[in-house]
């Protein structure tokens, strides 16, 4: 690895994301997402609910194809997942008829065939204990906490060896002291190995306490980034200082603010769609709802 | 004590995935674990359906007899428990006629004697019970006859009172046929009274036969005693008819004595064809010794003729339901596979499913009988048989022919939609997350397959299974009745067709069988079900 961090390491330019709709124009999702991250930085990607946050992370994972744009990675154009690049879903995802030990060997093997089995497995302990689960290896997912499985998530993909760990709501379903257990293994792994990393949020705290940068996104459709926050805290962090650093607040008040303005459209469109909250209706029901909603407030 | 709280845990799970939940709180009970809670499940789940289920028995032996049929009564649980004995016991007898097919030499000797000598004492204890049984029937003789005297004497009267009558009506009617001969009564008056003739006639039959009828209920139910005496002098017929049938195994029908004298014949033969006078008499003893030594071989290799039993009908029906099961598991599984991976292989072949799934056994048996039968035109010389049947494999006892293939294919054809549709299920509805995990880890087609498809649709795979053995069963018992397919199946039909006194309880008897079978299959599919099965608990993190 050359000692010079590359400053356009990730190039994400007039990234597209269309949806076939049979009965009319195709669905945009997103449009015009322009984002550049240096090697080694740590982004957050935060948004309302259903704006297309996610659908920006698959696209970089290459599990969801890109519509028009492009995203350079390494001065290579993605097409397709691949091995420089992991993912963390929000559910662990792991395999139940695997123990810990194997769910994290699955992808090892696949990404380096050539090596020897010892090499193998010392990777595959190496990052189990990484996360804190070198008691754990032989344990089946059924036998761990959701806290655990979601550690075995990240071993899994760290194992890999990524130069990018992409990290989708990894936290969502996990109670908020495991949460913060979690953060803190993610925050020393991605210090440790200097990975360059992406994370999808809901949490205002978390996107603040982890990330070198805020990207806000506009509210869907055709969401592109609304507005970026520089993040100017010294690493390592420690959770209780930054905390009680007055720009900590900041940065939060700022972040609440791009979201609570957001919003007000949201709550229009849920009058319009007879007070229905997202999860009863269509996505896109109710975001045709806010464009059509949106054209009339304006006009 | 220590080793019986260390097996606690370990038991109440070898329960639990047995599926036998039952047992699960005598277990408790056991180790005193809430007494009360116990005793209550115990008295509910346990104590209760057994009442019931006695209840039912006893319902059945109450309205079974009532119900009269051309094969008689319906058996009651007891003549079905009979029947089971002596199905046992025919299967003993079996065994050891055979052993005494085959045994040689001095054992051959030593058997003989002791089966005499166990033959006499029978004779005597038979003898015993004749003298017994001619008591107790000449007393049930006399007890009858007691009975039937009276009815008799009523009998008699009532004949020779009948007789007078009718002759006194054919006076009168020739008397008045007389008069109108000659024109003193009209005929009108004759006809009347030829009419009522005819009625007292019929009055008068209809009389006789109450009577007689009440005779013949008499004489076909004799006294208990009688009928017990009657039975157990049977039985013991029975028994002593056995022991000869033995002692004929043990001496000319046994397999070296008749290798031996078929030898001997060929020795005489041999010496009487060195004597021989005429050319004639020479060329007849050198016959008798070709055909003598030709008997001498064969018989070497003979087997004793075993008549089929409903244990070995059962092994036989396990054993093709087993062939036909593995059959349709190997097509059904790598079939459904492909149709849950691929739309375009489960477009090809749901029209093919949809048709042929509903097809009835009974079409595939036949379709199968010609088709397959155009590969077994000799079964004898075929090499599949020839290898089943042959001395050396522990198989041959089940004497595989081509009605065993056609019942296991049909069985197989019939057993295949459910393991191929619930396969094809299990593979298509695979959680979209390992899928997505599967390409972020960039796993190729064949680790994609075995590492994260088939263990997860394992599960619904295993159940599909489980309901094509369950078919396959029930296939089976029809196919074999209708091919003749030694088996339970067969067992039943001929039971059928036989129509002896016991036909009906070994029917119900062979209902049992198959029950009873086909509730073990399923246990132990639920067991492999449940093993391959995993807490998932990916989802609920």
């Amino acid at each position: 690895m050359s000692n010079t961090l590359n400053s356009r390491f990730v190039e994400i330019s007039h990234l597209v994301k269309e949806y076939p709709n049979p009965y009319g124009d195709d669905f945009r999702v997103i449009e015009d997402f322009n984002l550049t991250i240096k090697e080694g930085e740590f982004i957050s990607l935060i948004g309302h609910s259903g704006c297309g946050k996610s659908t920006v992370l698959t696209m970089l994972a290459g599990l969801n194809e890109i519509s028009d744009g492009g995203i350079i990675l390494g001065n290579k154009e993605i097409d397709g997942p691949g091995p420089d690049r992991s993912v963390v879903f929000q559910a662990p995802c792991l395999m139940p008829w695997m123990n810990a030990y194997n769910n994290v060997m699955l992808g090892v093997k696949n990404v380096y065939p050539h090596v020897s089995k010892a090499t193998r497995k010392e990777i595959v302990e190496h990052s189990l204990s990484v996360v804190g689960l070198a008691d754990a290896m032989k344990k089946y997912p059924s036998e761990l906490s959701g806290g655990m499985q979601q550690r075995v998530g990240i071993a899994r993909a760290i194992a890999l060896q990524p130069k990018v760990l992409l990290l989708d709501e990894p936290f969502g379903r996990l109670d908020s002291l495991t949460r913060m257990e979690l953060q803190d293994v993610i925050i020393d792994i991605l210090e440790r190995e200097k990975l360059t990393a992406m994370i999808v949020t809901h949490d205002v705290d978390e996107a603040v306490f982890m990330a070198d940068r805020c990207v806000m996104m506009s509210n869907g459709p055709k969401a592109g980034v609304g507005e970026i926050l520089e993040i100017d805290f010294p690493r390592p962090r420690n959770r209780v200082e930054i905390f009680d650093d007055p720009k900590f607040f900041e940065y939060r008040e700022h972040l609440l603010a791009f979201l609570e303005q957001r919003s007000h459209i949201k709550d229009a469109s849920r009058i319009f769609t007879g007070g229905k909250t997202m999860g009863y209706v269509e996505k896109d029901e109710v975001e045709a709802a806010v464009a059509k909603m949106t054209k009339e407030l304006l006009s | 004590m220590k080793l019986l709280s260390k097996i606690k845990y370990p038991l109440l799970k070898l329960i639990d995935i047995s599926g036998f939940k039952v047992l699960d709180p005598p277990v408790r009970l056991m180790y005193g674990e809430e007494p009360e809670k116990q005793v209550r499940d115990i008295l509910r789940y346990m104590l209760l359906p057994i009442v019931f289920v006695l209840a039912c028995v006893v319902v059945w032996n109450v309205a079974g007899p009532k119900h009269k049929t051309k094969s008689g009564e319906v058996p009651t649980p007891s003549k079905v428990w009979t029947a089971a004995q002596d199905s046992t016991r025919f299967k003993n007898r079996e065994n050891e006629k055979q052993a005494a097919f085959l045994v040689e030499g001095e054992v051959r000797e030593q058997e003989l004697a002791r089966v005499k000598a166990e033959l006499l004492k029978l004779e005597e204890s038979a003898a015993n019970l004749k003298a017994q049984s001619a008591e107790v029937t000449l007393k049930g003789q006399s007890e009858m006859d007691a009975k039937i005297l009276p009815v008799k004497t009523r009998l008699d009267e009532l004949k020779a009172t009948l007789k007078l009558a009718k002759a006194a009506r054919k006076e009168e009617l020739v008397a008045l046929a007389d008069k109108v001969s000659q024109g003193s009564a009209s005929g009108e008056s004759l006809i009347a009274l030829v009419e009522q003739d005819a009625a007292e006639y019929e009055k008068e039959k209809a009389r006789l036969k109450s009577i007689n009828d009440e005779l013949d209920a008499i004489r076909d139910n004799p006294p208990a005693a009688v009928k017990k005496a009657q039975l157990d002098s049977n039985k013991i017929a029975d028994e002593v008819q056995h022991y000869k049938k033995r002692i004929d195994y043990l001496t000319t029908g046994n397999r070296s004595m008749k290798v031996e004298s078929a030898k001997e014949k060929e020795l005489t033969a041999a010496a009487a064809l060195k004597t021989s006078a005429t050319g004639a008499d020479a060329l007849k003893q050198a016959k008798a010794v070709v055909s003598n030594r030709k008997k001498a071989t064969s018989t070497l290799e003979q087997e004793y003729p075993r008549a089929a039993t409903i244990y070995w009908q059962t092994w036989r029906s396990v054993a093709t339901v087993f062939v036909g099961f593995v059959l349709a598991a190997a097509v059904a599984i790598p079939l459904g596979i492909m149709c849950g991976l691929n739309r375009i292989v489960m477009a090809c072949l749901t029209p093919i499913i949809s048709i042929f799934r509903p097809v009835s056994p009974v079409v595939w048996l036949l379709i199968f009988q010609i088709v397959i039968g155009a590969f077994f035109p000799d079964p004898d010389e075929h090499p599949l048989f020839r290898f089943m049947n042959h001395d050396n494999n522990p198989l041959a006892f089940l004497k595989t022919n081509p009605a065993m293939i056609f019942s296991a294919c049909t069985v197989a054809m019939c057993a295949l939609w459910p393991a191929l549709v619930n396969t094809a299920l299990g593979v298509s509805a695979i959680d979209k997350d390992h899928l997505n995990v599967a390409k972020v880890l960039r796993l190729g087609f064949w680790s994609r397959l075995f590492k994260i498809i088939i263990p997860s649709s394992l599960p619904l795979m295993f159940a599909g299974l489980r309901i094509s053995l369950g078919v396959g069963w029930m296939v089976l018992i029809a196919a074999e009745a209708l091919s003749s397919s030694d088996g339970l199946g067969k067992f039943v039909w001929d039971e059928y067709q036989n129509g002896s006194s016991q036909s009906f309880a070994n029917i119900i008897l062979a209902c049992f069988v198959v029950g009873i079978i086909g509730f073990a299959l399923d246990r132990f599919m639920i067991v492999l079900q449940r093993m391959v099965s995993f807490d998932d608990g990916s989802s609920t993190a």
